[in-house]
């Protein structure tokens, strides 16, 4: 019986421990979350942050998106287990999220450096362009009109009447 | 007769025609044109035969039922979204779509995904109700199970005398993660399903 009791009360005590030492925190959906599930989620938010400049800077980041959605699928299952009280298979697949956006902030920002190079490369091409056709479009209309007026002027003294003396 | 100064006129004005054509692609890059394209993000549910017809409406226990959820991002740039599942005993705790207010409902099963602009993301759900007790003018549902997921929700309904049934309902919130705030914020969209569980006690 004595036993019985100690086993009681050092389970009743380890128990207690447990849920005091796991922290728990306020997740992004309202949901009180244990400290794994909500580093899942901020990995997940950082690795989107990065996609998204990437994708401000022109990068196709289709492929990053779908790996976000990976983890997505998991945060969410790990929330659905945090709701039923099963904060093991919680931890566990929050662990799967954190694994499965591994890497996309540093892809993202070689898409994004890459992606940036590109547009200036853009840029300079197109405003150097158009700074060479405006100058060749000037210069030419520039000739052309100069051509014109000089066979205009020509055409108009051809039909100036001739003056006579008025001898007839 | 043409004078000279009207056809000098025409020409200067042709000119700069055409040196605003040369220069488009360099003013293009400078003076920002803006895309008048309204940005709205979908959120639609189909019958199990991936039609809009053919949703399930009288319902029983042990029985599995299906639709799709889907959503569609045309808000110019990607999104990550969250779909949650809710359940409730009629209209008094839907969202307010209004006032913007989400259900007050704990949601039940969710999605969470990143959809890029322009494209879709669609999903299977499967549905079902476990340990529904009638009891003279209520009916209560022990659990629901979405997915394969089983989850306690205790939900009762008062016997609709006027539709003689019933009646809850499923449905499914779309929410939009802020990146400036760092938050999902309901995106005022739902999509149900009104639900019949008559059958399920035998009336």
């Amino acid at each position: 019986m004595g036993s019985c009791l100690k086993f009681l009360v050092v389970s009743v005590f380890l128990f207690s421990l447990v849920s005091v030492s796991v922290p728990w925190v306020s997740a992004t959906n309202g949901d009180v979350v244990s400290l794994e599930v909500a580093e899942a989620e901020e990995a997940l938010v950082l690795a989107y942050d990065a996609v998204l400049e990437a994708e401000e800077a022109g990068a196709n980041v289709s492929g990053l998106l779908d790996r976000l959605s990976v983890g997505g699928e998991y945060l969410a299952e790990a929330y659905v287990y945090v709701r039923l009280g099963d904060s093991e298979s919680a931890g566990r697949l929050a662990g799967f999220c954190v694994e499965a956006v591994d890497g996309v902030e540093g892809e993202a920002a070689l898409l994004r450096e890459e992606a940036a190079r590109l547009e200036r490369a853009d840029l300079l091409a197109s405003v150097f362009g158009s700074a060479v056709g405006v100058v060749i479009v000037v210069v030419s209309g520039f000739v052309l009109w100069e051509l014109f007026k000089r066979r205009f002027n020509e055409k108009v003294l051809k039909l100036k009447p001739e003056v006579s003396d008025g001898e007839a | 007769m043409v004078k000279l100064e009207e056809i000098h006129t025409l020409f200067m004005v042709a000119t700069l025609v055409v040196v605003l054509v040369v220069a488009s692609p360099a003013l293009g890059v400078i003076v920002p044109f803006g895309g008048g394209s309204e940005r709205f993000s979908e959120l639609w549910l189909l019958g199990p035969g991936h039609m809009a017809e053919g949703y399930p409406f009288d319902v029983g226990v042990g029985e599995e039922y299906s639709v799709f959820v889907g959503v569609g991002n045309h808000m110019g740039g990607s999104e990550y979204y969250r779909v949650c599942v809710k359940f409730g005993n009629g209209t008094e705790y839907l969202p307010d779509i209004d006032g913007g207010v989400p259900s007050v409902l704990s949601p039940l099963y969710e999605w969470q995904f990143f959809v890029g602009d322009g494209e879709a993301w669609e999903s299977a759900v499967t549905f079902g109700f476990e340990d529904v007790v009638g009891n003279g003018d209520f009916l209560v549902v022990g659990d629901v199970t979405v997915n394969g997921v089983r989850f306690p929700v205790d939900v009762s309904a008062v016997w609709d005398s006027e539709d003689s049934g019933y009646f809850f309902v499923l449905f499914f919130e779309l929410w939009r993660y802020d990146v400036e705030y760092d938050l999902f914020r309901f995106d005022n969209r739902f999509v149900g399903l009104w639900l019949n569980m008559t059958a399920s006690v035998g009336l």
